[in-house]
């Protein structure tokens, strides 16, 4: 098998190439400025007095989900940038020829790029998430949001992007590809307000048109199930149906779902790849 | 086809005796694509090591091996160089150490000159031949027919897609023509002896085209027994581009 050496190999070129270089930098600098906001918004609140209990820690929760939402927004897109042209492009450029003719399965170089993409994924999200759970506590004396459950759910929605941009690229060149993933998670962004404002609105088809856009792409889903992970206190259920969280956060299903997800876009990747002439 | 990179519409193809595209027949191949991308962010001994571990060349002999291939293309000295900082040549001649790193029993060579200067040719020729003596057989795909003409032993010429001449070097370009200088008469005679189709007089002279010398000691016998004087009988070389362009051109060999 050899599967371990192309994700071995993914892994380096990702680290690599700029665009990791620059994500790593570009999320530094967030992560310099979430701090000072955290530390700026934390003054405030203990400066206001009053107010019902729990809502010190409420806050503070509130801006910890905050943060990691753009962190999970980062890290979205750079599993769509990094695996968009995983395949397609690079049998336009020819860089995948003398690799598949090596005595490799097609098989093994799709998986091990998307174990190479993933692993990528799992360090940042790690560091990024880690380093934010930490500035958030040594600010405010609190350790809030502190579980694996939350930060390995942003993993999953990551890896279920890099099999759908894994899929797109066994048969698509990097920029239509990239254009129709981008869409699809987009559709699942703006699917995820739908359902929040068919949920206050109590329109039932507003919050199908949510439902149905999970179940299409259920990145958003994920994430709404992280939020409820993460989010604990008093006001724990108000504070995460905000822009950050649904107010109904999914069920165990939607694991099945994402699991089923990631399943059929990977075998459709291999599958066609498989099948692809060079 | 033969690497597994396209699939065949119909029929079966064994390759060192492996169905075609089966990891135990692509074990054995070695391959430059005509292109020779490769990534460019590695090195050129990652690149080696990366494929000697996709070639699955045992982990304890890898590095002796990088080292030698590298040395054999003359690289030896940029191993730890960013192949972003190669020139096509240089691309070219770790492409060819890449091709060879998992002693295969064929090596499939796509334009592997196609970069190189005077001296970078002569080089990678010489390597095909001490390939061929190490009884490597090398599958060399080339426009540049003096290259083939050096180093090949038997020739495909491909035109559309379809072979339209094949077999040894030798006999293919046995065929061949020559020129005669002789008195009047000496066409009709020659065309007696071979047939319409082989004889062109021109400026007085002829030229004939002959499978080997016994064809043209006998044309020269009957032109002689004819009454017709000779004076003079003068080889024209067939090369193999000559071969081609006639193939192409008019479909005959």
């Amino acid at each position: 098998m050899s599967t371990h050496l192309i994700a071995f190999f993914t892994l380096r070129e990702a680290l690599r190439r700029r665009v990791v270089l620059a994500a790593a930098l570009l999320t530094f600098g967030y992560l310099v400025l979430y701090g000072v906001g955290v530390w700026f918004g934390y003054r405030d609140l203990q400066d206001t007095p009053g107010g019902p209990p729990g809502l010190t820690e409420g806050v503070i929760n509130l801006m910890l989900v905050g943060g990691l939402w753009s962190l999970n927004f980062i890290a979205s897109v750079l599993a769509i940038f990094l695996s968009v042209g995983a395949l397609g492009g690079e049998v336009d450029q020819g860089t995948l020829h003398a690799i598949a003719a090596r005595p490799v399965r097609r098989s093994e170089i799709v998986l091990g790029k998307f174990v190479g993409f993933a692993l990528m994924l799992a360090v940042f999200i790690g560091v990024s998430a880690s380093l934010m759970i930490l500035i958030v506590a040594v600010i405010t004396g609190q350790l809030v949001g502190a579980s694996w459950s939350g930060p390995l759910l942003m993993l999953l929605a990551a890896m279920l992007l890099i099999g759908l941009a894994l899929a797109g690229s066994s048969r698509l060149s990097p920029l239509p590809n990239g254009v129709i993933v981008f869409t699809l998670y987009s559709t699942a962004l703006i699917g995820g307000v739908i359902e929040q404002i068919g949920d206050v609105l109590e329109s039932a088809v507003m919050f199908n048109i949510g439902v149905f856009s999970s179940v299409l792409v259920p990145t958003r889903a994920i994430w709404d199930m992280a939020s409820a992970q993460l989010a604990t206190g008093g006001f724990a259920g108000e504070l995460s149906a905000g822009p950050f969280g649904a107010s109904n956060p999914p069920s165990g299903w939607m694991l099945l779902i994402a699991g089923l997800h990631l399943a059929l876009a990977l075998g459709y990747a291999v599958r066609t790849f498989n099948r692809r002439d060079f | 086809m033969i690497l597994g990179l396209t699939y065949p519409t119909a029929g079966d193809i064994e390759v060192l005796g492996q169905p075609v595209g089966s990891l135990a027949a692509r074990a054995q191949v070695g391959y430059l694509p005509e292109t020779f991308r490769f990534h460019d962010w590695l090195t050129a001994s990652e690149l080696l090591h990366f494929h000697a571990g996709l070639a699955r060349v045992p982990a304890q002999v890898r590095a002796a091996r990088v080292c030698e291939l590298l040395e054999l293309v003359g690289l030896s000295d940029r191993l730890d160089d960013r192949l972003s900082t190669f020139s096509k040549g240089m691309m070219q001649r770790v492409g060819l150490a890449q091709a060879l790193i998992g002693q295969p029993r064929l090596v499939i060579l796509d334009e592997p000159t196609s970069a190189l200067d005077p001296i970078g040719r002569r080089d990678v020729r010489d390597r095909i031949r001490e390939l061929g003596q190490q009884g490597v057989t090398v599958f060399l795909n080339s426009h540049l027919l003096s290259e083939v003409e050096q180093v090949c032993d038997r020739v495909a010429i491909i035109d559309h897609g379809a072979i339209v001449a094949e077999g040894k070097l030798d006999s293919l370009l046995s065929a061949q023509e020559i020129e005669i200088r002789a008195g009047d008469g000496a066409e009709a005679a020659a065309r007696q002896a071979l047939g319409d189709a082989e004889v062109r007089a021109r400026n007085g002279r002829l030229r004939v085209r002959v499978a080997n010398d016994e064809e043209t000691a006998i044309l020269v016998q009957r032109i002689v027994e004819a009454g017709v004087p000779v004076y003079d009988v003068r080889q024209v070389g067939d090369s193999l581009e000559d071969l081609f362009v006639r193939v192409a051109e008019r479909g005959d060999v």
